[in-house]
């Protein structure tokens, strides 16, 4: 039985393609058989952050419209072996995406004998979103350190409640709240909510604080997700919320502000 | 002239039968309504408000046709004049002081006949999500989001953190009140009163407080809930 994880926020910008890379390819790197979806029909990236289009042939809509097989259109990942990638059309737009077709794809994927289902939720709240967000098990909420952020994931939180089909049928899905490009030293002095505030206003658990990086900006430029980039403090964060996802228990690093030397107080650097 | 504001909180369906001084013959028109929705002409109840120049015998003989024709007549509303009228009649005065809630009256009260229950929600309620608890109290446990409306017709309980829009009372209910464990709303209304964040006291935001209406200012009052 595959897990659906869906990656979503409602708004726009605030890392929901580079936070489901990165959680696709934690999820692989932990050994777990993993796919990640790209659900922005018409608007498509994934396949840009993890590096492989040159490689899309076929994608999610072709799947969709019987017009390939869903092996045909699964590109696999070259770095790690337990991961792939279903790619979105960019021609089509997001009415291709139907509850049938998206429901048979993912019954599919989960036959393949893949154990987690990864869904990049387009940013709004139309078809491509709820359509990501209709057979979630799983969803992560990236919300930006700022209140129409924090609104808008809010709002999403209470569509994911009503509309999924685990709530349909009198579940719930599980939430997670991942709050992405934190900057301490801007909470310190007040310009950013802090991590206590986001969590107070949604009541949702958190399992990871991605500090604000270069390296994610790297990462996307050059076609690998962040997580694997163990140098830099977005991707060990990342490891970390993948970690504390599957269960375990992590203190939570980078929240605040770096100690800078005397040196690069006066040169301005420290990043 | 006393007024009694009780009878703004009508909570019936009642029918303005507005008779502007020129109408068309009132039989005439009255005859036409029925052929077109002869269902809603025999269960309405209404309520006849005559322009302030009718005199009153033309108010006599429009009562007179409004019995012909078999329809509920309750009484009459209007310019206070008209008032001895309705006594020498026999008809019910129905004072209509202000405008919005008299308007309400005529579409979307509706009696409620036996109390329900509360209506009781788990929160977080999030924001855009809209709850109405019709003809009943609402209990939420857990917070109410920035975003979020929820409304009764009756009393609304929070048991929790509340930022969003609160209406308790909304068919026009003035006895209506708010209680809530931590009060942050963007919006409060009662019986069709409203007030902003910005006129909540400062003293009492994020506190345990009731919000009710005052009867005599109509004004919505905060106090803490002890």
């Amino acid at each position: 039985m595959a897990t659906v994880v869906t990656v979503t926020s409602g708004k726009g910008g605030v890392g929901k393609t580079t936070s489901s890379a990165a959680i696709a390819a934690g999820l692989a790197q932990a050994g777990h058989r993993t796919v990640v979806i790209d659900f922005d029909v018409g608007l498509r990236n994934l396949d840009l952050i993890m590096g492989v289009e040159r490689r899309v042939v076929f994608d999610f809509v072709n799947v969709i419209a019987g017009e390939a097989t869903l092996n045909q259109a699964l590109i696999q990942d070259k770095r790690l072996e337990n991961l792939s990638i279903l790619a979105a059309s960019q021609t089509k737009d997001k009415d291709a995406l139907t509850e049938e077709g998206v429901g048979q794809v993912l019954d599919e994927l989960a036959e393949l004998g893949f154990e987690y289902i990864v869904c990049d939720s387009p940013a709004g709240i139309e078809r491509g979103a709820t359509m990501a967000l209709h057979f979630a098990d799983h969803a992560v909420i990236v919300t930006n350190p700022e209140v129409s952020s924090v609104r808008d994931s809010d709002r999403i939180l209470g569509i994911l409640q009503s509309k999924s089909k685990r709530a349909k049928e009198g579940g719930k899905v599980h939430e997670h709240l991942l709050i992405t490009r934190y900057d301490p030293v801007r909470v310190e002095n007040g310009e950013m909510l802090s991590k206590e505030d986001v969590c107070d206003i949604l009541a949702v658990k958190l399992i990871g604080v991605i500090p604000e990086s270069k390296a994610v900006l790297k990462a996307s430029n050059t076609g690998a997700p962040v997580i694997l980039d163990q140098d830099s403090d977005a991707g060990l964060a990342y490891s970390d919320s993948v970690a504390r996802f599957l269960g375990e228990d992590r203190p939570m690093r980078f929240v605040t502000p770096r100690k800078q030397g005397l040196l690069s107080r006066i040169l301005g650097g420290g990043d | 002239m006393m007024k009694a504001p009780r009878l703004r909180a009508n909570r019936y369906s009642l029918m303005t039968l507005e008779w502007p001084q020129e109408s068309e013959p009132l039989a005439d028109w009255l005859k036409a309504q029925r052929e077109k929705a002869p269902a809603l002409m025999d269960e309405i109840a209404i309520v006849l408000k005559p322009a302030p120049e009718h005199p009153p015998e033309e108010i006599r003989l429009a009562v007179e046709t409004l019995d012909q024709l078999d329809l509920g007549l309750m009484g009459l509303t209007g310019s206070p004049q008209h008032r001895v009228v309705a006594d020498e009649l026999g008809l019910a005065w129905l004072s209509s002081n202000h405008g919005p809630i008299e308007s309400e009256s005529s579409h979307e009260m509706v009696a409620s006949q036996s109390p329900d229950t509360a209506l009781i929600m788990q929160g977080p309620i999030r924001s855009g999500v809209q709850i109405y608890a019709k003809d009943r109290d609402l209990i939420v446990i857990g917070q109410v989001s920035e975003g979020a409306e929820i409304m009764a017709d009756g009393h609304v309980h929070i048991y929790g953190r509340c930022r969003g829009r609160v209406a308790a009372g909304v068919s026009g209910q003035v006895s209506a009140e708010i209680f809530c464990l931590t009060f942050e709303s963007e919006l409060v209304s009662l019986a069709g009163t409203y007030c902003g964040s910005d006129q909540i006291p400062e003293e009492l935001w994020s506190a345990r407080v009731r919000v009710r209406l005052d009867e005599s200012s109509q004004k919505i009052t905060f106090g803490l809930m002890t």
